[in-house]
């Protein structure tokens, strides 16, 4: 019983460290697209929270106005960035804005490594503390760590379903059910990939042996009280619930495709090549850390057709699977880089772990394979830190490889962040930029923040700008040509380089200032 | 324990091989120095007629120091125009990842390479391209767009319009086309179609179809001038069911 209190505190403590260290290092990170709709998004539903404290009946009568904003995602997150910021920044003043907002989502970077912490701890203590690091030491997954998103959140979740859910089954218990319908509802409530996971859960019940299979079955009616949490912690739903559910299945189930550049082909539609996602997480990730993932898969298959997984490992290889498949289909939308099955590596990270602590049983053993395994991570991040989207591994040949192999350079336009002490320097009072994919949000975002000059006025096009920061994508290349007959000239007067490859390309008028 | 023993080691070796890559990959890229003197020596070196090839195409960072000649970033050498260009400046970075020769597709299509410079880990080698003379730029587009990923030099005419223009015949005529930006890949649109004449005689026509795989988009059409004027006027008639999509041109002669 002392250990297992000790290994919950050493699991508090990873995940207390990752939290601590995303906040401590959000500071560059530029705030992507989607983050300058939530921050929307949190601004009107902290509103409605102040109107809930002072006029609770009409609050309540009022969602949909308050509400309405980003229909197409449950509220729980939003609704934390709110709290976070009515409580940090609007009431005690003591954190800026985008902070703030960021805050819970380094909690959820924190819970994510909590339950993987768990996961591996089962195998081993080494497995426990290897399993989060796999998964953070890489510049993708630390860089997601640091958005107000839902996508490090709902991993998180993954991960905490199947906790909860093992939890209930060893213990059997009410509260453990009530737990598990909590984690279930909390989990619906941030993202619609929740979706999938009853069926995970029933399959996992009915792939058991005949005893333990009665008892899995039993906890899953629990999941029937999952929707009460999402009805609470969605507000929007609080009126014609019906309907708003409906708009929020129906935003998913017909989403746009996105552009994504592929070796060397544009994917614009279905049908994708079946072998994306993993070849993505191959190519983005360290090298080290893909083969490790690998060898998990496999490790956990092999098991599975031997039939020798124990309760826990079948549960991560499904919700593994269950993170991954939605993009095995060649129908699903697969923009986003690997950010929307950041399950598939996570809940695959306990077994990595062991198997690493495995071939390393003797403490300076697995020190040095420990070191080996994470230090391409660790200098991936060092090196590229804030500008994930652009992170490539070794097998890729780095960013200059996957460049030239033809590999979506990046995504969200955060990256423009390397460019505005520049546009700062030396754009005239009042000078229009065009921003590109930066929406206006997320430069609203930048000037509140201080990031970028309150004068510096957002321009719709380059025609009607004197500088431009052009974030380099294949599908909007013809930008580029477009500010050059803008402005009369070809050569940039700054830009963002990582290893020589263009990620922001900044153009200025002839005679303005900085203009080569 | 041979197994166990045999993974430990491959696992020190990958992590040591993945973070000697990564560590080494700075040394195999230009720094500001090899750029500016590559720079440089186009300036000392350029002339009318020459231009700089980036390899790989993404090397864009040279924009911000070539400053004496155009800066090209096709794609695709093998069948790139290069129209206009008589001697062509391959600035390439050699030891980058999974870098291609640029030198066997120019040779292939009839280059003659001189000798090559090195600035550090940029290398710069001159082609002499060979190419027929132009006659006439009948274009004579002063502003560029991207069709297929690269920008082109060319016209933009509205689908339904003509351009025309006069100038020398010389042997050939050389006609491309195609949809700028993404528009090209729009599912389901019908093809757009250039006639085009010369002094009222038909010599052929181009067809646009929708752009289905990236690098098919930029259209081409290469016709002998029969003898004639030594100078005409030349039609080109744009024509589509749908006219919603932004239409660019380029044709020259050569002699």
């Amino acid at each position: 019983m002392d250990h297992a209190v000790t290994d919950k505190a050493l699991a508090r403590w990873m995940g207390f460290g990752t939290a601590a260290a995303m906040a401590l290092t959000q500071g560059p990170v530029g705030f992507v697209r989607d983050e300058g709709y939530y921050f929307t998004a949190a601004q009107s539903y902290e509103a409605w929270l102040r109107l809930l404290l002072h006029a609770p009946l009409a609050a309540v009568a009022q969602t949909e106005r308050f509400w309405s904003y980003n229909f197409e995602h449950p509220g729980l997150t939003k609704l934390l960035f709110a709290l976070s910021h009515g409580i940090f920044t609007t009431w005690l003043g003591w954190l800026p804005d985008t902070l703030a907002w960021r805050l819970p989502a380094f909690a959820f970077a924190g819970l994510l490594s909590y339950w993987l912490c768990l996961l591996g701890m089962s195998r081993s203590r080494a497995a426990g503390v290897l399993a989060p690091l796999l998964f953070w030491c890489a510049a993708r997954t630390f860089f997601h760590g640091h958005l107000a998103c839902f996508d490090i959140p709902i991993c998180a979740m993954w991960a905490g379903v199947g906790v909860a859910w093992l939890e209930a089954v060893r213990l059997g218990t009410r509260r453990s059910g009530l737990w598990l319908a909590a984690m279930y509802g909390a989990a619906l409530a941030v993202k619609h990939n929740a979706w999938v996971l009853p069926p995970v859960l029933l399959v996992h019940a009915l792939l058991q042996p005949k005893q333990l299979r009665k008892t899995e079955l039993l906890r899953i009616p629990w999941l029937l009280l999952s929707p009460l949490v999402l009805f609470l912690a969605w507000p929007l739903l609080w009126h014609d619930p019906g309907r708003h559910l409906r708009d929020w299945v129906a935003f998913h189930t017909h989403h746009v495709h996105y552009a994504w550049w592929y070796f060397g082909q544009v994917l614009r539609a279905p049908p994708f090549p079946v072998i994306y996602p993993l070849a993505l997480d191959a190519l983005v990730l360290p090298l080290p850390t893909v083969a490790l993932l690998a060898a998990a898969g496999v490790s956990l298959l092999a098991g599975f057709a031997r039939r020798r997984l124990d309760s826990q490992r079948l549960m991560e290889l499904g919700l593994a699977g269950a993170a991954l498949l939605p993009f095995l289909t060649t129908t699903t939308p697969v923009f986003g880089g690997i950010k929307h099955w950041l399950g598939f590596a996570a809940l695959l990270t306990p077994e990595a772990a062991a198997l690493l602590a495995r071939v390393a049983p003797a403490p300076r053993q697995l020190a040095a394979v420990s070191l080996a395994v994470l230090a391409p991570g660790l200098w991936q991040i060092a090196h590229v830190h804030p500008y994930g989207t652009s992170a490539y591994g070794e097998l890729a040949g780095g960013i200059p490889g996957a460049a030239t192999l033809g590999l979506q350079r990046q995504y969200w336009s955060n990256n423009v962040t390397a460019v505005l002490p520049w546009l700062n320097a030396h754009c005239p009072r009042g000078a229009p930029v065009y921003f590109h994919e930066v929406n206006v949000e997320s430069y609203r975002a930048y000037v509140a923040s201080g990031l970028l000059r309150a004068d510096i006025r957002y321009a719709p096009s380059p025609a009607q700008a004197d500088y431009a920061a052009l974030q380099w994508h294949r599908e909007f290349r013809d930008r580029e040509p477009e500010t050059w007959n803008a402005f009369g000239t070809h050569r940039p007067a700054a830009g963002l380089y990582l290893d020589e490859v263009p990620q922001v390309v900044v153009y200025a008028r002839p005679g303005l200032p900085g203009a080569p | 324990m041979a197994v166990r023993r045999a993974a430990l080691i491959a696992l020190i070796a990958l992590g040591a091989g993945s973070l000697a890559f990564d560590l080494s990959l700075g040394a195999r890229l230009p720094s500001d120095q090899d750029w500016a003197e590559a720079a440089g020596a186009l300036r000392g070196a350029g002339r009318a007629g020459d231009a700089v090839q980036i390899w790989p195409p993404w090397a864009e960072r040279a924009r911000l120091f070539v400053d004496a000649m155009p800066v090209l970033a096709e794609e695709r050498l093998d069948d790139a125009d290069f129209m206009g260009v008589q001697r062509l400046w391959m600035l390439s970075l050699p030891r980058t990842p999974f870098f291609r020769d640029p030198g066997a597709a120019l040779r292939a299509r009839g280059a003659v390479p001189a000798e090559g410079r090195r600035f550090g880990a940029l290398l710069l080698q001159g082609w002499d391209l060979r190419l027929p003379e132009v006659a006439a730029d009948l274009t004579r587009a002063s502003e560029e767009h991207e069709v297929d990923y690269v920008a082109r030099r060319c016209v933009r005419v509205a689908v339904g319009g003509r351009f025309v223009a006069r100038g020398s015949a010389g042997a050939a005529l050389h006609v491309r086309a195609g949809v700028i930006g993404e528009r090209a890949y729009d599912a389901g649109r019908p093809e757009i179609v250039v006639l085009v004449s010369a002094d009222g005689l038909g010599l052929g026509s181009l067809r646009v179809p929708r752009t289905e795989r990236d690098g098919t988009g930029w259209r081409r059409l290469d016709v002998a001038l029969p003898a004639g004027a030594s100078e005409r006027e030349f039609q080109f008639s744009v024509s589509s069911p749908d006219a919603g999509r932004p239409f660019c041109l380029q044709a020259w002669t050569t002699r």
